[in-house]
């Protein structure tokens, strides 16, 4: 499939990758970056003269950093789903994502700048990543830090340019002034390590009074990019947090959505099912913080 | 075409390829003779290639060959020792976890890396761990009874049996077991 391939590059530093990739990208032809290969190798590009391996980088790791945290971009799914610190971090909505993402074989391979690269809308990572205020880190001429909530342009469409993600970064949770911080991940799929149909990931801090004085709601596969749900934040932020409403942020959650009708839903169904699992993260918020009622 | 050479460890043994850029590691294992890595989907669904690498299960139709510099990849050919046939391999031969046979090697591969992390693994981690290999023969039954079976006598280990040589006592003796 890939015998038009005239060089396979596998540099040990994030520079040799950059050099390589703008050498070769100046002297013409298409090329990738490639780690996992779950995603470029499916796809099949004939095209595809060069790739630049990313699997020898010191990308392979998951840190804390200040209050935060720092996950290598090559580090992989599998990798996410057992990091001791990222199953303690925010009722383990990442590591739980990232063992949804395909199967025991693809979670040893694909990672998580590959996921995010990809930018499929059904990315398993993005909402986890979206409700914690992520960041990813961008290598090319100099060094960028991108919110990922605009790292995401369209299908398959990123604000990498050619440059190269090499970290996300995740920020200290909110501050919960006594309060409760909780939190959710939700996915529909034929299986649980299948593709979404959609998924959806919550935080909330629910304060001593029982008002919520924080929100986020993320939502994947209803959108051509991983979307936050800000308007249904917002109805959320200053309530008290009770099923009237989490019912009302499910609704207005759906309404943000802009589905496509696809082989494995229509559009409607997904709308439908945007509503169902923010109300399901958000019930599972209300019952984490322990004030179900 | 560019070639490459890439040292790689295979079952314990150090090979030296010679590869194209855009080998995948599936071909080159086949082309190297390592049959039992099997051609599925090639598209990273069925698991039917599956192999580990560094100890951990990975579709080989996915990686490029250039990308095992370096690694260890170990396929069914190296789980039995010369014509001893390995417990995980005993335990799906007793339970009768096998029929056309196309998916077993990768079963017993994911098998043996589950059980090398996880010694006493609940049904639902078995069915987990097996879960991104596909059988299309029958149900997953069998294989996960087997599973369960091998991480038994892997705590309580028996004396081993001949892998060849009374193939007729096998299919006689064995509960449920076919040829």
């Amino acid at each position: 499939m890939f015998d038009l391939l005239r060089a396979f590059h596998r540099p040990s530093t994030v520079a040799a990758a950059l050099r390589l990739f703008a050498a070769e990208r100046r002297s013409g032809g298409r090329g990738r970056f490639v780690a996992g290969g779950t995603d470029l190798v499916v796809a099949g590009d004939r095209s595809l003269r060069y790739l630049v391996d990313l699997s020898r980088l010191p990308l392979r790791y998951v840190k804390r950093r200040g209050g935060g945290w720092a996950v290598g971009a090559t580090s992989t799914m599998a990798d996410l789903e057992h990091a001791a610190a990222l199953r303690a971090l925010a009722d383990g909505i990442l590591a739980e994502a990232a063992g949804t993402a395909g199967s025991p074989q693809i979670r040893n391979m694909g990672t998580v700048g590959g996921n995010l690269a990809n930018a499929s809308p059904a990315c398993d990572l993005a909402p986890p990543l979206l409700a914690l205020d992520a960041s990813v880190v961008i290598a090319g001429r100099g060094r960028r830090t991108v919110p990922l909530a605009r790292f995401f342009k369209g299908v398959h469409r990123t604000a990498l340019d050619g440059d190269l993600l090499v970290e996300v970064v995740i920020p200290a949770p909110p501050k919960t002034a006594g309060g409760r911080a909780a939190w959710s991940f939700q996915k529909l799929g034929r299986l649980q390590s299948d593709i979404a149909v959609v998924n959806a990931a919550a935080g909330v801090v629910v304060a001593k009074d029982g008002r919520c004085t924080w929100a986020r709601i993320a939502l994947g596969a209803v959108a051509p990019t991983p979307l936050r749900a800000r308007r249904a934040e917002a109805l959320l932020v200053g309530r008290p947090f009770d099923r009237a409403a989490i019912e009302a942020a499910a609704g207005r959650a759906a309404q943000e959505t802009r589905p496509v009708t696809d082989v494995r839903a229509t559009a409607a169904y997904r709308r439908e099912m945007s509503r169902v699992l923010v109300a399901r993260a958000l019930t599972e918020c209300l019952e984490r913080a322990g004030r179900s009622r | 075409m560019n070639q490459l050479v890439i040292a790689v460890t295979v079952n314990g043994e150090a090979r030296r390829w010679t590869v194209a850029p855009g080998d995948l590691l599936l071909d080159v294992l086949r082309r190297e003779g390592y049959w039992g890595v099997k051609k599925g989907c090639e598209t990273g669904e069925c698991g039917a290639c599956a192999v580990l690498l560094d100890g951990a299960p990975i579709n080989s139709c996915l990686m490029f060959a250039a990308q095992a510099e370096g690694r260890n990849i170990s396929t069914i050919e190296g789980v039995a020792e010369r014509d001893r046939l390995d417990p995980v391999q005993e335990a799906f031969l007793d339970h009768g976890a096998v029929q056309c046979g196309y998916c077993t090697p990768a079963m017993v591969l994911v098998t043996e890396a589950l059980l090398a992390r996880s010694p006493h693994p609940s049904e639902a981690e078995v069915r987990e761990a097996l879960g991104g290999v596909f059988c299309r023969c029958t149900g997953y039954k069998k294989p996960v009874e087997a599973v369960l079976a091998a991480a038994a006598a892997r705590a309580a280990p028996s004396k081993p049996r001949a892998a060849k040589g009374a193939p007729a006592k096998r299919a006689a003796g064995r509960k449920g077991a076919r040829r």
